[in-house]
């Protein structure tokens, strides 16, 4: 039998409920979710904090509620303090509260019973446990969104508002609500969303570069040493990046492209493999936009295929393009075209969003064209347009 | 109550087996699990409590039952569960 071979150390680092230990360009909210609860480790029960963390998809809204619950928690465990960070996707629980709660409860006392109770009942229940054992607890509510959608004002009122029932009694009860942006609050009535509103939290979108930092981060704990070129990292980032600079989507790639290159047995994750990868999510560019090519069109796109399947490359200069393309006329007998109608066949192709451009200032004589192939592999495409251009021969 | 008293009741074998499997449960599941009546449920329960071998705790309407963390009866009877059920696996 033949030995197995893989490019990754670990892939459970790219699991996307891995918390790693670093989260890089989110030092600074990181240091801001501690400032905001600092106070509930020197004075346990005194305050209740309320925080609202937001950003796009991808943007480590998460990850970074996650890495500072564990942080907290530590920290709160050397003061001898017995606090909980628990995380709950309200998606996961169909945005209603009282399954929210239930699960909560249940890691308390996990049979509790289902059934026999109002969600304000049950909320009461759960500060009785905290009393009892004396806990604090910091609750995330991630895609809070729903949660809104589903039960509207009254039950996010009646989360902040807890602790006004409790007059007198240790605050224990603190909430992180995770939101992609903040329009569902504004649904909220004015009292509710004066509850909430006191400390937001707003993530950026990564930048490729932050991208490339994230993704490398998690190259090191995931594949073994030297199996991703720098090019790969790139293409993955900038592929993330024109998603939103979504990191999420940006490890998830990566991780594809390891296991597309496990299955072709090699050493290093290729650029065509994140190709391969992105066309797995993706459905690729569909027959039907290149049959509607010119001759020349799917020429100069065959020959663009071909530079990119034999380069290996993340990206390919205009002058290669220009003259594999060359290579491609002459096998059909075609004349070619000249270089100012080629540059418009590239402009269509990055319209459609087969091929994506990129102008550098690299030399001194003036600006030079590199032409990337993001997400269909480049096999495929020459195999496509072979085809396409065979049927058309008279 | 005797020894002989306490575990002479299929019942309360059976709601101590439950317990020893499950860790924590409410009256209502107890009962379900056992496929008695609530009230005969409960009688057991009340006496198991007061041997010192259970213990409960109150939400609401809703009373959980457990083997009581303090009572060396407690640890005894969960070995001796225990002890039996792996023999039966084996």
């Amino acid at each position: 039998m033949a030995r197995y071979q893989t490019v990754f150390k670990d892939e459970t680092k790219l699991d996307i409920s891995f918390v790693p230990s670093r989260l890089p360009h989110r030092d600074r909210e990181l240091r801001l979710l501690m400032e905001f609860f600092s106070f509930m480790l020197q004075f346990p029960g005194k305050m209740a904090q309320r925080i609202i963390v937001t950003g796009d998809v991808g943007t480590g809204k998460t990850v970074l509620s996650q890495r500072f619950g564990n942080d907290i928690t530590s920290e709160a465990n050397k003061r001898g303090i017995n606090l909980r960070y628990i995380h709950v996707n309200c998606r996961e629980y169909r945005g209603s509260l009282f399954l929210t709660l239930h699960h909560i409860v249940s890691i308390f006392h996990p049979n509790f019973p289902k059934r026999g109770y109002s969600p304000e009942e049950l909320l009461r229940m759960l500060m009785q446990m905290l009393d009892e054992e004396n806990t604090y607890v910091i609750l995330t509510l991630d895609e809070f969104e729903s949660l809104i959608e589903q039960e509207g004002s009254e039950a996010v009122y009646k989360l902040t508002r807890l602790q006004e029932i409790r007059q007198g009694k240790p605050q224990r009860l603190s909430l992180i609500c995770i939101l992609r942006s903040l329009k569902a609050v504004e649904q909220l009535d004015a009292s509710t969303r004066s509850t909430l509103q006191s400390n937001i939290l707003r993530l950026d979108k990564y930048s490729s570069q932050q991208l490339k930092d994230v993704l490398n981060d998690r190259i090191s704990l995931a594949y073994k040493p030297f199996a991703v070129p720098e090019d790969t990292v790139s293409l993955i980032a900038e592929l993330a990046s024109s998603e939103g600079g979504n990191a999420r989507f940006g490890i998830e790639l990566l991780w594809r492209a390891g296991k597309y290159a496990d299955a072709e047995n090699l050493d290093v994750v290729a650029p065509e493999c994140v190709r391969r990868a992105v066309s797995s999510v993706y459905p690729a560019t569909k027959k039907s936009d290149l049959e509607f090519l010119s001759l020349h069109e799917k020429l100069f796109l065959l020959g663009v295929a071909r530079a990119f399947k034999e380069s290996q490359k993340a990206s390919i200069s205009f002058m290669e393009a220009e003259q594999a393309y060359a290579i491609a006329c002459e096998e059909s007998g075609a004349q070619p075209h000249s270089h100012t109608q080629l540059w418009k066949y590239l402009q269509t192709f990055s319209n459609i969003g087969i091929l994506k451009t990129e102008v550098l200032q690299a030399s001194p004589r003036g600006k030079s064209t590199r032409i990337y192939l993001p997400r269909i592999p480049a096999y495929d495409l020459e195999k496509e347009l072979s085809a396409l251009l065979e049927k058309e021969k008279p | 109550m005797d020894i002989e008293d306490v575990f002479s009741s299929k019942v309360r074998m059976k709601i101590l087996k439950v317990i020893a499997r499950v860790g924590e449960l409410n009256v209502s599941d107890i009962t379900r699990r056992l496929g008695a009546n609530y009230e005969t449920t409960n009688k057991n329960l009340k006496i198991l409590e007061d041997e010192g071998i259970l213990q409960h705790k109150v939400f609401g309407r809703i009373r959980l039952y457990r083997f009581n963390e303090h009572s060396s009866k407690a640890r005894a009877v969960q070995n001796l569960i225990e002890a039996w059920e792996h023999a039966n696996k084996n």
